[in-house]
């Protein structure tokens, strides 16, 4: 990778992230909220609410972090991704990079590629810790559960093969995002409605791989 | 320099182009008529290799590429420039970084270079000043420029034009057609795609109608003006009536061949 591709990558990085920041730290605070409420009140009815740090802190960490943070870039990134290729394949670009004897896989899925596989694991431990805060607001506040308590059963329930489970998933989604967008961008055929049935088809087909995918890197994981 | 051998190809399952067989000289200026859909741009786009013929041969630059082996064809789109109907610039960079694009990716030139470079060849399309500004942010006639620019920028031996002047206004034509000149002095080898007659009649050392998949008509512009073929004569005056416009009732769907897209990856 020449050092203008990584540049490249770079800059991208800083405007996957920054565009899917908010929506990010909005979308695991209520998810953290929601599964502490949900939780937290059924563990409430066997007077065992304590336990609900661990319940947050996996389930975010294994599973729901890698997850949302996937299933937001796909809409926010991906479907961008697809149309913006989409649209540079249906205005000649994609052609006059061909002809200029540009690679387009260099030039443009690589570094697509490159930035979204750093970016997701990065967005989903920032979605981790905002969702395991959101978690710790409603234990405290609404079930009554002490900080000192959360913490300390979220930090023994957790291991290091969650935090792994989690990354891992995370960089697969974040190849299989970039991946699917670019595939469909350059397939785009006809004019603004090939561009739009591009992205239409990147959420689709990234939706279906990761949570299929998903499945099975936690059975992996887990046997 | 040109030769194209008994092409033939097939798009949305219709013969676009049936045997059709063309030379360009070295140093010709060559512009192609024809009715949309009749294959011109199609033509243009195998003589760059972003399309394979189904049958035919294609050299260019003394290399067969036909067969779309990638060294050659890399070796070979190094030394042709294409303008693209509406210039294909990248919309993210702008006009400075668009034209420097290519020298910047062959690394064969010194930033110092490149920009001495880039602030030429705007000069010779007439937007020096407009370097800075995006695609997005001029006309689509100040487009067709920048696009020819960044052909121009690395000297090409042979330029390709997919309708240069449409949608211009008559003056920005005037320089698209004067710096077309400029490149035929310069012994520049040419295919000129247009429907523009007045374009074509000014740059052409000869003109070729396609017609029915094959080059139905070519010879100097003189000899075209000149000619008692009916077809010929129907293209230069627009007539509505005449063989051409006979196979077009025929043929509804060959308007919307003009966007097929390449198949080279």
């Amino acid at each position: 990778m020449t050092r203008r591709r990584l540049r490249d990558s770079l800059d991208l990085c800083y405007i996957y992230c920054t565009g899917s920041f908010t929506v990010t730290a909005v979308v695991a605070l209520f998810t953290g909220m929601i599964l502490a409420l949900n939780g937290g009140l059924s563990l409430q009815e066997l007077g065992q609410e304590s336990l609900i740090g661990r319940i947050v802190a996996v389930s975010l960490i294994r599973e729901m972090g890698p997850f949302m943070t996937a299933l937001i870039l796909t809409a926010s990134i991906g479907s961008g991704i697809a149309a913006e290729l989409g649209t540079m394949k249906i205005s000649e670009e994609i052609d006059a990079l061909r002809i200029m004897s540009i690679s387009p896989v260099r030039f443009l899925i690589l570094p697509r590629l490159v930035a979204l596989t750093l970016v997701t694991p990065v967005l989903t431990i920032f979605a981790g810790l905002i969702g395991i805060l959101g978690g710790i607001f409603v234990a405290h506040f609404q079930l009554g559960v002490g900080w000192m308590a959360f913490r300390n059963d979220a930090l023994e329930a957790l291991t290091l093969e969650d935090i792994q489970t989690g990354l891992f998933k995370s960089v697969v989604f974040g190849v299989t995002i970039a991946t699917v967008g670019c595939t469909q961008g350059l397939l785009t055929r006809g004019g603004a409605t090939g561009v739009g049935q591009a992205a239409r088809r990147a959420v689709v087909v990234s939706f279906l791989l990761i949570i299929i995918m998903g499945y099975y890197i936690s059975w992996s994981f887990l046997t | 320099m040109i030769e194209l051998k008994d092409v033939h190809k097939q798009l949305g399952g219709r013969m676009i182009l049936d045997g059709l067989s063309l030379t360009v000289e070295e140093g010709e200026t060559l512009v192609i008529l024809g009715r949309s859909g009749t294959g011109k741009s199609v033509t243009l786009r195998h003589v760059i290799g972003l399309l394979t013929p189904d049958h035919g041969e294609i050299e260019v630059l003394g290399e067969e590429i036909s067969h779309h082996k990638p060294e050659i064809l890399r070796k070979v789109r190094r030394r042709i420039g294409y303008l693209f109907q509406d210039g294909a610039l990248l919309n993210w960079l702008n006009l400075a970084d668009n034209i420097g694009l290519p020298l910047r990716e062959r690394r064969a030139h010194s930033e110092e270079e490149i920009q001495q470079r880039i602030a030429e060849v705007l000069c010779e399309v007439e937007l020096d000043g407009h370097a800075t500004k995006l695609p997005s942010e001029i006309s689509g006639g100040m487009r067709k420029r920048a696009g020819l620019a960044r052909a121009l920028v690395c000297q090409p031996e042979i330029m390709l034009y997919d309708e240069p002047t449409s949608g211009l206004d008559p003056i920005s034509s005037s320089v698209i057609n004067g710096l077309i000149m400029k490149l035929k002095e310069m012994g520049i080898t040419q295919m000129v795609v247009t429907h523009d007659m007045k374009s074509a009649f000014e740059v052409a050392d000869r003109i070729a109608l396609l017609h029915g998949g094959k080059v139905h008509a070519l010879g100097t512009a003189n000899e075209f003006r000149g000619s008692s073929d009916p077809a010929v004569q129907q293209f230069i005056h627009g007539n509505v009536e005449g063989p051409l416009a006979r196979e077009f009732r025929e043929d509804p769907g060959a308007d919307s061949l003009n966007n097929e897209e390449s198949e080279e990856s």
